[in-house]
Order: structure tokens, then C-alpha cells, then sequence
């Protein structure tokens, strides 16, 4: 205790030091004709250039079924007017440079990195993928294919199929309930034709945001957009973009048990409502988050980890979109222990509500968050993410020091408060995959348990 | 998750590239030795107010023997749990009241501990690096605790987790006499059975000023952070040179196969081979094997095997930048119901493609193109640079062969990488493993 005490002196300097530099420097920013916003961070210490393509509207949350966003985003670079997909493999690979197309829940995105020399090509290829994809039916179903045969590889790993499973069981119609990578059956229906119908009316230039960062200028980057992503036209017909509907509210406890009977550890998901990106009470939340299950010293990894030996990892996270969010808990453990590991998990929950974290632990995680900081926006692909984020979510570039600056004098008082809102008591989605024979008994003080057998690609 | 079990951290390294533009330079790398041993590599860089703190120590899986299987990893992990002056778990918890983070590694040439943290926090943190190098508690209650995550780490990371199970039984198959035999984390029996005072015999056998490299990266004064390391590090004795490994792998004559039956929707396939360590001459000629062969969708085993027969989902594997000689993997994740002969004859088509006529001009330049992009990825942060100067002083045999390893891999010419094909990914010299689907969901 003494020894930590006489640790506080140095914490409030580098918190200081820090909070005074500024995270994330200002980027030159322009508009081009089509509605698309550029962001430039020039950066000459490595030959590097990294982009990032953000395209609202065209993710997960505005598909009319599982996997249809982020298969349209894989296809764009399976062929285009002018080159065949093999072509697009071979051009990246020679040139080696990585260029990545998904779609996440609330846009679509498109990222790549080069060095500096290849960036022109780069960006050529990425427009030519972008303005004119070919969506060739052959192409569409063998993509389609190996994503229905990689959803069953996701099934036989409990650790990964877990997470689809809790999605499901907690957003269920929702939006947010569709899983990027789709399911077999959502899949095995889907058509080429609204492959198109998704991209013509998702992906268009007017919301979508670009972020560059690296060895290039203004200049060499206008004249090289004005022949690629320049000449991405602005669709007549009006975007339709809707706004995603409010979260599902979570009243009583939704238990799913998923039977798989070779498991020897069950893997657990507990999930609450959370909040929305930017809100108000993230800085609290972000300290909150780090204490319960957000570090190594965190009171679920110490309990369960350090001090009981019982998991490799034991971690709580905070996922957030506009309207809403979730607070998650997860951990695994051998079949016999999952009884005790949740009875563990909700006596913390349960401890945070009423008693909360002590001043120190506030401190501590202060330290923690304001420390780790500066190398989460070090590199160039870290910085293009921070500047389309804060684009999209509307928060301003300067929105990372005033988030700081809030950890850096949140009380107490506010941690807790915002423990005692998120950690749930009575209400709760809890998911848990295992060896039903093994653990069923252990699961009946957590609530009535909905079990369910793994139905070959679909969750 | 922390302290992972992770042979995935050498990917950095997989390729060098031109070192140019940077101001990382041979010439701005500070390397020192103190009178114990220990070797101590330097490089300033005021980006951002942070320091990353790599210690690498040269024990790995390849230093066990039958019984101790998985001992370094454990000690990776008791490193967090207690030494002379800082009780257990006093370590992370001083360590994040600062403002830093940290992580472990272990493979099967290294062991490698990870810190990030303010400057701010320099002294205080190494004052803890230096004395858990001095000794560890090993506390018997937090020992047996530490046994039982490293048990679930095992389950999650081999058991419940098809590949890997494979991977284990391939590469025990086709090593049989060096300890590449087993894998990092160790079999589940010795996992339950080591004594500590085996533990500790082996961390002092190891873990000395003289068996460990100290690289620093970030905003410091070399002159001043020196002092620092003198001040910490000098009393701490050096120890007895560990023993050589001596074993050496008897060649490969003829085929070995093996097969897992286990309920899954998804098979498995492994095909391995025998190649050279780092050092050996044929070594830049097979990375840019691996890149050809299974590197991007442009690669000959991706596009016969996922795109054009449709056999695979994916396909991966490659070389390992290993010491002592290890395995050429080729890695094929089958599509469900494949006929996993007809796979394996696939691929010996496209290897026999390379060994009768070649590779073309321009593969080898998508080869070296991807390892001088690749070089640079890590160059962008200063935990980037700390390990490649750490991992190529103790695989490469020193950080200076960093700045001359895009020569080596720029200087290998397409007869090589045919010759090499020919001599290393041939029958005689080849494991086949399978995991096939029994039962499980339908």
C-alpha cells in the first residue's frame, strides 16, 4: 500500500505532460466534387502510405440478410470491368501491398497500405475495385461457397463461435443481429443480383470519408484522386440510409446453452446494454472498463486468472455504435469450473454495484488508460482509423484529448456510478458453449437455460 | 490475451527489406555489454513520450528435455509472480499504476518479456526488470495457480482448437530426436508434473546477465539511460553458459503419415518438410519459396487449391526462423468433404511445377517486393523496432544482419529457389498429417 502511495506524484506528471501535447494532429482536409471528404496526415519518416475508405450506410445494420454486406465488400476485388480477379491478386501481391474491403456494422470500409512508391497504383487498383466491380457469377459463388465452409471451421472452435452465438441471442432481429459473415442459410440463398442491388445503393461517394496518411502531399494526392476516386459518381437517386433503430432492451435473462460435446472448457458471454459511441460518459466508462476486466490487474483476470488459476484470460469489453452499445463479460474455463467461474463473476458484479472502486484503483487505471495511449495512434494505420472514426462518429479531430483529459480527472464517484448502471444484476443475455452433459447442472443458478444443439452453419 | 503462447510473434521478422529513408540505421543503434554479460542494444526515438522495454532471454522449448516440457513458458509466466523485492503480482500491478503495460513470448529458440510505458516510468520499471533477472520467489500457492491457467491455455490453444492439435502431432511425427519434437506450451502431463525445484534450476540455469539481451526503444538519452542500467543490472552475477543443444535430426527417409479422428465439421491437412536453420545459405531461398507457393491470392497454392479446384478455403504455412533446423509447412484448411488425397496429390503437382521449371522473373519480384513491404510494418512503431532488433540479435545471430537482409533475400536467383524446392519439399523428406471429421454436428 505505502509503496503504491508514493507512486501518485509521478502519475499526475506524465498525465500532465501528456494531456498538454495533443494526440492527434490536426488533418488538412477537402471535399471533392462527388461529396467524398479527404483527410491528409503527411508523415515523411518511413517511404509508407496507408488510406482508409469509410462508406456509411453500407454496413452489416443496412442488409437485408446475414453476409450480404460484407460479401458485397469481398467481391469488389474478385474482378471489375477491366480486370479479372486473378489479375487484382497478381497486381497486389507484386506490388506488395495489402488492400482490404469489409463491411463492420455501420459502414463499409477499405483499407491499404503501400510504400510510398506504389501508392499511385495502389489507389488506382482500389478505385478500379470501387467504381467498377464486375460481380461475375462465377466469382460470386465461389466466394460464397468458402464463406458457408469457413462458417463450420468457426463452428468447430468454441472460443470463436461463442461470440456469433451471443450476437444472436442478444440482438436477435435487431439490426445488430446479423453477423457479418452470414449463415448457411442466409447465404445459400443469396443471388449475385442483390450483390448488385446492395452495392448500387450502399456505396456511394457523398457521406463516405478518406483518410491518408503517410509520405505524400496535397498536392500528389488531389492530382491522384482526381483520375480514381475523383470520378466515383454521385448516384441521382437519393441515399437512403436509415437510421438504426434504438437497441434492444434487456428485461429479465436470456440463457443459452449451446451443446458442443467434445469441448473439454466451456466458454462463456454475458452481455448488458452499454453505450452509445461518444457519449457523454465514456471516459467513466473506459476507467470502469479497465478496472472490472479491461487489463492484466483487473478484478475479473485477478480473480479468475491470478489468483484461482482457473483461465488462460478473463476480460470485459465495451462495444458501441450511434444509438447504443453493450457491456460484455466473457471467460472459459475446463467443464467441471464453469459453475463456480460465473458464481465468481457475478459476486464481482455484484461488489461493484454496492461497494464500487476504491480511489486508488481509480487512480491506477487512469494511469493506465492516459499511459497506453500515445501508441495506440503511433502508427500510420492507427492514425487513418482515429480520423475516419471521428469523421464518421462526428466527434472532431480534437476529440481524443478531451476524452483524456476527462479520464484524467474522473472521480471515483462517476466510476462507480457508472458501474452501478451497466453491471447487471437480474437482467442479462448470457450465452455459454460446452459439453451440455458436463455442465448443465452448474448452469441452473444463472438462470432457465434454452439449450440448443450446433446446427451445421448456422447460429 | 497476455503471456501468449506466441511462435505467431516471429512473423515480424518473416521478411527484411532496403533500409534507406529511415533514420533506423545500423549507425543509430547504441550496442553495449556490461561486465556480466549482458548486451544491451539502444535506439532513441521522441515520436511520442513512451519507451518499449524488450528482454530477451535465449531459452526456449529447445533448451527442455522429456518431463520439463513447457518449463520456459511456465517461467514466462511465473516472471509475473513475484521476485526479491516485489511480491507476486506486484509487478503488473506497479506496472499499470504507471501507465504501462506489458506482455510476454515464448518460442522455441527464445523467451521475450514486452513492456510499454510513459518515460516517466523508466527507473521504476526496470528497477523490477533487473531484479525479477535476479531471481523469482516461485511461491508454492501461486505456482500451483499459474499451473492451472497454463492447463487452460493448453486446452484452449491446442485441445479445443483442431489445427493446433494436428500441428502437435505432425511436428512430433516428423521431428523425432531434436526437442523441436514437442511445442511450446509443452505436454499436458508435464504440465501437471514439474517440481519446483526442477522450475527453479532450470530459471537459473537461463535466466542470466549473460544468457539475456536488454533493447530499449523510445524517448531516452542513451548516455543517461546507460547510467540506469549500470546502476540496475551491473551487481547482478553472471551464471555457468548453459549447455549446447547438441541433437541433431536424423534425415528424413521416406514418407511418415498420421491421422486425428475427432468429431468436426472441418478436416484438417498438413504437409511438412525438413529444411535449414536461419544460418544456413539455402534459407533466404526458401522464404521467397514460401512467399510464391502460399503468400496472397496470387500464390501457386492458393490459386490452384481455393481458387480454381475449390479444395481449400485457405492455404498457409511457410518457413520458421528457427535456430536449430525445423519444418517447411504447408497448412491446407479443406473444405468440408474434400477428398484429402486428391489434395495432397495437388500439391505435389504445383511443387513438382517449381522443381521441373521454375519459378518466373516475375514472382521473384513479387517476392522480394513483399518482404521490403513488409519490413517496414514494425519500422512504424517503437515496439516495432525494439523486437526486430531483438529477435535478429539472438535468431540472426546479431542486429547488424537486420540491415543487410533485404541484400540476402534480393540476391537469391530463380535456379536457387528451383533447387531448392527440388532438394526440401521433395516425398522422401515429407510428414502427411490428416485430422478427419468423426462424427460431431451434422
Amino acid at each position: 500500500m505505502k509503496r503504491l502511495l508514493g507512486i501518485t506524484l509521478t502519475g499526475l506528471f506524465f498525465t500532465w505532460a501528456l494531456g498538454a501535447a495533443g494526440y492527434l494532429p490536426p488533418p488538412q482536409q477537402f471535399m471533392l466534387e462527388n461529396g467524398l471528404t479527404v483527410l491528409l496526415h503527411q508523415d515523411n519518416e518511413l517511404p509508407l502510405v496507408s488510406f482508409r475508405l469509410l462508406v456509411p450506410g453500407a454496413g452489416t445494420v443496412s442488409e437485408k440478410a446475414d453476409g450480404l454486406a460484407d460479401l458485397t465488400a469481398q467481391l469488389l476485388m474478385k474482378g471489375t470491368a477491366s480486370r479479372t480477379a486473378n489479375q487484382i491478386a497478381e497486381e497486389l501481391d507484386r506490388l506488395g501491398v495489402t488492400l482490404r474491403c469489409g463491411a463492420q456494422e455501420e459502414f463499409t470500409e477499405m483499407s491499404g497500405s503501400s510504400l510510398s512508391e506504389n501508392f499511385a497504383r495502389m489507389l488506382a487498383l482500389a478505385a478500379d475495385c470501387l467504381l467498377a466491380p464486375a460481380f461475375a457469377p462465377g466469382e460470386f459463388a465461389k466466394e460464397r461457397q468458402r464463406r458457408i465452409d469457413a462458417i463450420r471451421q468457426v463452428q468447430d472452435e468454441p472460443a470463436q463461435a461463442v461470440r456469433q452465438y451471443f450476437r444472436k441471442a442478444y440482438f436477435g432481429r435487431h439490426p445488430l443481429g446479423s453477423l457479418k459473415a452470414g449463415t448457411e442459410p442466409t447465404l445459400s440463398k443469396m443471388t449475385v443480383e442483390e450483390v448488385r442491388a446492395f452495392y448500387k445503393l450502399a456505396l456511394r461517394p457523398e457521406k463516405a470519408v478518406l483518410a491518408v496518411c503517410g509520405k505524400i502531399d496535397a498536392k500528389e494526392l488531389k492530382r491522384l484522386l482526381a483520375s480514381t476516386l475523383g470520378r466515383w459518381p454521385r448516384p441521382l437517386a437519393p441515399s437512403v440510409e436509415a437510421s438504426m433503430p434504438a437497441l434492444p432492451a434487456v428485461a429479465g435473462r436470456t440463457c443459452v446453452l449451446i451443446d458442443k460435446p467434445d469441448a473439454s472448457q466451456a466458454y462463456f458471454m454475458l452481455g448488458v446494454p452499454g453505450l452509445p459511441f461518444g457519449d457523454a460518459a465514456s471516459p467513466q466508462a473506459e476507467v470502469m472498463n479497465t478496472l472490472f476486466g479491461g487489463r492484466f490487474t483487473s478484478w475479473l483476470n485477478s480473480e479468475l486468472r491470478i489468483k484461482r488459476g482457473l483461465t488462460y484470460g478473463a476480460r470485459s469489453g465495451l462495444q458501441s455504435w450511434r444509438p447504443g452499445g453493450i457491456f460484455t463479460v466473457s471467460s472459459y474455463t475446463k467443464n467441471d469450473k464453469i459453475g463456480e467461474m460465473l458464481a465468481i463473476t457475478f459476486e464481482l458484479l455484484a461488489k461493484g454495484r454496492k461497494d464500487g472502486f476504491s480511489d486508488l484503483e481509480v487512480e491506477s487505471a487512469r494511469n493506465y488508460i492516459l499511459g497506453q495511449f500515445p501508441p495506440s495512434l503511433e502508427s500510420l494505420n492507427s492514425k487513418t482509423r482515429a480520423y475516419a472514426d471521428l469523421f464518421f462518429y462526428g466527434l472532431g479531430f480534437q476529440y481524443y484529448d478531451e476524452l483524456m483529459a476527462r479520464v484524467a480527472k474522473a472521480p471515483a464517484a462517476e466510476i462507480n456510478q457508472i458501474a452501478r448502471a451497466l453491471f447487471p444484476e437480474r437482467n442479462y443475455v448470457l450465452v455459454v458453449v460446452g459439453k451440455a452433459d458436463d455442465i448443465r447442472k452448474q448452469l441452473e443458478p444463472f438462470g432457465p437455460f434454452q439449450e440448443k444443439k450446433i446446427v451445421a452453419g448456422d447460429f | 490475451m497476455k503471456r501468449s503462447l506466441s511462435i505467431a510473434a516471429l512473423w515480424i521478422l518473416l521478411a527484411a527489406g532496403a533500409l534507406s529513408a529511415a533514420e533506423f540505421r545500423r549507425e543509430n543503434i547504441s550496442a553495449r555489454r556490461l561486465d556480466n554479460g549482458l548486451k544491451i542494444l539502444l535506439y532513441e526515438d521522441h515520436d511520442i513520450p513512451n519507451i518499449a522495454y524488450y528482454t530477451f532471454f535465449r531459452v526456449g522449448s529447445r533448451n527442455e528435455r522429456p518431463g520439463l516440457t513447457g518449463v520456459s513458458h511456465f517461467i514466462e509466466h511465473m516472471m509475473f509472480n513475484g521476485s526479491a523485492a516485489y511480491g507476486p503480482g506486484e509487478f503488473d500491478r506497479i506496472m499499470e499504476f504507471n501507465g504501462g503495460a506489458n506482455n510476454a513470448y515464448t518460442s522455441d529458440d527464445m523467451t521475450a518479456y514486452t513492456d510499454w510505458f510513459p518515460k516517466a516510468a523508466l527507473e521504476k520499471m526496470m528497477r523490477m526488470e533487473a531484479d525479477r533477472m535476479r531471481g523469482l520467489l516461485f511461491d508454492p500457492e501461486v505456482l500451483e495457480a499459474e499451473r492451472g491457467v497454463i492447463a487452460s491455455e493448453r486446452r484452449l490453444g491446442v485441445e479445443n482448437d483442431n489445427d493446433s492439435l494436428l500441428d502437435e502431432t505432425v511436428r512430433a511425427t516428423a521431428i523425432m530426436a531434436h526437442p523441436y519434437h514437442w511445442g511450446v506450451i509443452g505436454w499436458m502431463s508435464d504440465i501437471l508434473s514439474w517440481q519446483r525445484d526442477e522450475i527453479r534450476a532450470y530459471f537459473r540455469t537461463y535466466y542470466a546477465p549473460n544468457n539475456a539481451v536488454l533493447v530499449v526503444a523510445g524517448d531516452f538519452e542513451t548516455a543517461a539511460i546507460m547510467e540506469l542500467i549500470k546502476k540496475h543490472y551491473g551487481d547482478i552475477p553472471a551464471a555457468t553458459a548453459p549447455p549446447a543443444v547438441l541433437t541433431v535430426e536424423p534425415p528424413q527417409i521416406g514418407t511418415r503419415r498420421v491421422q486425428l479422428r475427432k468429431p468436426a465439421q472441418i478436416p484438417s491437412f498438413q504437409a511438412v518438410y525438413h529444411v535449414p536453420a536461419v544460418s544456413h545459405a539455402d534459407f533466404p531461398a526458401l522464404s521467397l519459396l514460401e512467399t510464391i507457393l502460399l503468400r496472397g491470392e496470387s500464390s501457386r497454392l492458393y490459386r490452384r487449391l481455393v481458387s480454381d479446384a475449390q479444395l481449400a478455403i485457405s492455404v498457409s504455412g511457410g518457413i520458421s526462423q528457427t535456430l536449430d533446423p525445423f519444418l517447411f509447412y504447408i497448412q491446407v484448411k479443406p473444405r468440408p468433404g474434400a477428398d484429402l488425397e486428391l489434395l495432397e496429390k495437388t500439391i505435389s503437382e504445383e511443387l513438382a511445377k517449381v522443381q521441373e521449371s521454375g519459378v518466373t522473373g516475375i514472382e521473384m519480384e513479387k517476392a522480394v517486393n513483399s518482404a521490403r513491404t513488409g519490413f517496414y510494418a514494425p519500422l512504424q512503431t517503437i515496439a516495432g523496432k525494439a523486437n526486430m532488433l531483438g529477435f535478429t540479435e539472438l535468431v540472426f545471430g546479431g542486429f547488424e544482419n537486420l540491415f543487410t537482409m533485404v541484400d540476402r533475400f534480393a540476391a537469391v536467383t530463380p535456379a536457387q529457389v528451383q533447387e531448392a524446392c527440388r532438394m526440401y519439399l521433395n516425398d522422401d523428406n515429407k510428414t502427411v498429417g490428416t485430422l478427419v471429421p468423426a462424427g460431431g454436428a451434422r
